[in-house]
């Protein structure tokens, strides 16, 4: 029995794989009241009971855990305490005079040749969201030393924020699903391997059978027919979903695999669908017309085999 | 030998739909601040802190026990987060617990969370599948149960009005549960007709979505007299795996969750699950959940789950009461749910769980888990 794969695909390099959520992010009360009055020109900070401030504001004290800050309005200006170059300009840490941490912002106006640990800076105000409000930070050699003041009627806190997360990533294919793949874009072929004991065959296939620990075996081509395990039925809308509900969920073990396949059974009348379909129902694989992509959505679904159980 | 360990404080949040007037750390400060103030301790007295979250697609910030460091008073402390889906809660507890029992820590804060008002659940919980491999069918982890529950139903006989009575116990129960938030009774025929999500998965058969934190402090028993006479004894707590894709995986009896119960109730001396324990809570995702877990956990053997809960054993005045809290039907902040379902069974045990105490509760299982029914895991408490 061989333990590496016989042949494997030369062609497929990486699936590639786009994700892009939606969120609402909420700042809670310090951070929210900074987002909401930045947009006034104020800075926002936290003054602890231990006397520690924080700009910008923020709940709980970095020193202390404390919480329940008194939110006080801080000055414009500060001293640069660090700052490096980046694709996007010269980033910065900023002690804004009176806190007793560093804010990050960009420094506008100089290059990196001129800038020196321990120069004034001041706010330069732009019409950004948040804390781009302030578009950034720029030399301001006689900027005076400004004073940590009490935040006088300050805006309601911005409760939330909408944000999203755009990730995009190259999976590897590896040479199991790179050959599964390729073989089901090619030859429209399901391939699997041997379990280690040869019993049955693993789908996907994979190197390592997961039960014995030991190398599988050698690739064996799968029927295109099979037995719905498990489904269900669904009329739930969701952000990110990949097809128009009502459609069949099931998990189907094709004949001669050892494993399950997720897909949809469609082409019956929906609306019978809990009747049509069930654990037990035999299925085959209708292959999706036009161009061949690679990947299980070359099977359109399957479709019920009239008459067999 | 390992030490004794027991939960000497517990603390949770008022779990709602949706906070907007606290950050996640917020939320979190919260359950820490209880947890403490009911182990008459303060974070100076805490060795080591353990946070829990679940994915973090759930809320878009990634490795979050730094964000929460400043929140939960972890600055200079040994911190680690334990992330283990939908049973992270009870991942988290298992890691502070060994630190405990291992004797290198008198006492851990265990922090659970999730915020998921403010993220897309359904399509992060469908990140967990493979990309190559199943992900484009997914739809979230709702898809997946019903689809078992399906095949349940013709095996074991968990049919609709099964769940659905374990849907109206829940309800029921957790309308005296201070921290829950979904508070409507509901009926049988109710549920049956409600709309369908993922067929046979109904809406009443879903717990909510909601924002929510947790915390415990676990103590060794050197430590735990500080805090109470009466601290939760832990005597055994475990969490198992079995493989995703395997050859002729079983998903009709949770594999992994029969294993974790063996296993635990072995080094518990429990015998008789169904005689021996006053107080049962689970942590049910979904309805169909919890009727499977009465097999798995023994409560009745494989097949008689339906017979159980019409029988009225498992309700508040049952003689094995399940989720006297009402389980996630009441509030399901999905990473806390785990040390929820931990806490009300140490609330029950150190008899102040308030209106929905058992009785001279003495000995509690709680169970849960995460990670497409992969991830199961038990606990047994006692006075």
């Amino acid at each position: 029995m061989l333990a590496i794969p016989d042949s494997w695909a030369q062609d497929l390099t990486t699936f590639p794989s786009d994700l892009s959520m939606p969120y609402t992010l909420t700042p809670g009360r310090a951070a929210g009241t900074f987002v909401a009055e930045v947009k006034n020109r104020r800075i926002v900070g936290s003054r602890f009971a231990s006397g520690t401030v924080v700009v910008p504001a923020q709940d709980f004290c970095p020193n202390t855990g404390d919480s329940d800050p008194e939110l006080v309005e801080a000055p414009h200006t500060g001293t640069l305490n660090g700052f490096t170059q980046t694709d996007a300009g010269i980033i910065a840490l900023i002690r804004i005079d009176g806190s007793d941490v560093d804010m990050t912002h960009r420094i506008l106006g100089t290059a990196l040749d001129g800038l020196k640990v321990g120069q004034r800076v001041e706010a330069v105000w732009g019409d950004g969201e948040g804390i781009l409000a302030i578009e950034g930070f720029r030399i301001a050699a006689n900027a005076p030393q400004g004073e940590i003041r009490p935040l006088e009627a300050p805006a309601k806190p911005v409760e939330q924020i909408p944000y999203r997360l755009d990730l995009h990533y190259e999976h590897a294919f590896g040479p199991y699903y790179g050959r599964l793949f390729d073989e089901i874009k090619t030859n429209r072929r399901i391939m699997g391997v041997r379990t280690s004991d040869g019993e049955g065959a693993l789908l996907p296939p994979r190197e390592i059978d997961d039960i014995t620990h030991k190398p599988t075996g050698t690739w064996v081509e799968l029927k295109q027919t099979g037995t719905v395990r498990a489904m269900s039925v669904i009329h739930l809308e969701f952000i990110g979903q990949t097809q128009p509900p009502p459609y069949i969920y099931a998990e189907i073990m094709l004949d001669g695999a050892s494993t399950r396949l997720i897909h949809n059974v469609g082409g019956i009348d929906m609306s019978r669908a809990k009747e049509l379909v069930k654990p037990g129902t035999r299925v085959r694989a209708v292959w999706r017309e036009g161009e061949r992509t690679g990947s299980l959505a070359d099977i359109s679904h399957f479709e019920v085999i009239d008459g067999e159980e | 030998m390992a030490r004794h360990v027991g939960i000497v404080g517990v603390g949770q949040t008022h779990h709602a739909r949706r906070r907007t007037d606290v950050s996640q750390a917020g939320l979190v400060r919260e359950a820490v601040d209880r947890a403490l103030a009911d182990a008459k301790l303060t974070i100076e007295d805490i060795d080591s802190v353990i946070v829990a979250t679940g994915p973090v697609l759930f809320a878009a910030v990634n490795q979050p026990e730094k964000w929460v460091a400043d929140a939960i008073g972890a600055r200079l402390k040994p911190v680690v987060r334990v992330t283990s889906g939908g049973g992270t809660g009870l991942a988290g507890a298992l890691t502070g617990y060994y630190q405990i029992a291992g004797g290198f820590a008198e006492r851990v804060l265990v922090v659970a969370y999730d915020k998921l008002s403010e993220g897309a659940l359904q399509y992060s919980i469908s990140t967990l599948y493979d990309p190559f491999w199943g992900r484009e069918f997914a739809v979230g982890i709702m898809g997946f149960s019903a689809a078992y529950w399906r095949a349940r139903m013709d095996v074991l006989g968990h049919t609709e009005e099964a769940a659905a009575m374990v849907g109206v116990k829940n309800r029921k129960n957790a309308m005296k549960n201070p921290y829950a938030h979904v508070k409507k009774e509901i009926t049988v025929e109710e549920v049956l007709n409600s709309r369908p999500l993922a067929w046979p998965i109904k809406l009443l058969d879903v717990p909510p979505i909601s924002d929510g934190a947790a915390a415990v402090v676990l103590s060794s028993e050197k430590a735990a007299a500080q805090s109470t006479d009466r601290p939760a004894w832990i005597r055994g707590m475990g969490y198992f795996c079995e493989a995703d894709n395997a050859a002729q995986r079983s998903m009709l009896v949770s594999e992994p969750l029969a294993l974790a119960a063996r296993r635990i109730y072995r080094a518990a001396g429990i015998t008789n699950p169904r005689r021996q324990f006053d107080v049962v809570e689970v942590q049910e995702p979904y309805t169909c959940f919890e009727l499977s877990y009465y097999e798995s956990l023994g409560l009745c053997a494989p097949g008689e789950a339906a017979e159980l809960i019409s029988s009225g054993a498992t309700q508040m005045d049952g003689d094995i009461p399940v989720n006297p809290s009402g389980g996630c039907a009441g509030a399901n902040p999905i990473g806390a749910a785990g040390l929820i379902r931990l806490i009300e069974g140490a609330a029950q045990v150190m008899g102040k769980a308030g209106d929905i105490q058992i009785p001279n509760a003495k000995l509690a299982l709680v169970q849960s888990g995460g990670g497409w029914a992969n991830l199961r895991g038990v606990a047994v408490l006692s006075a």
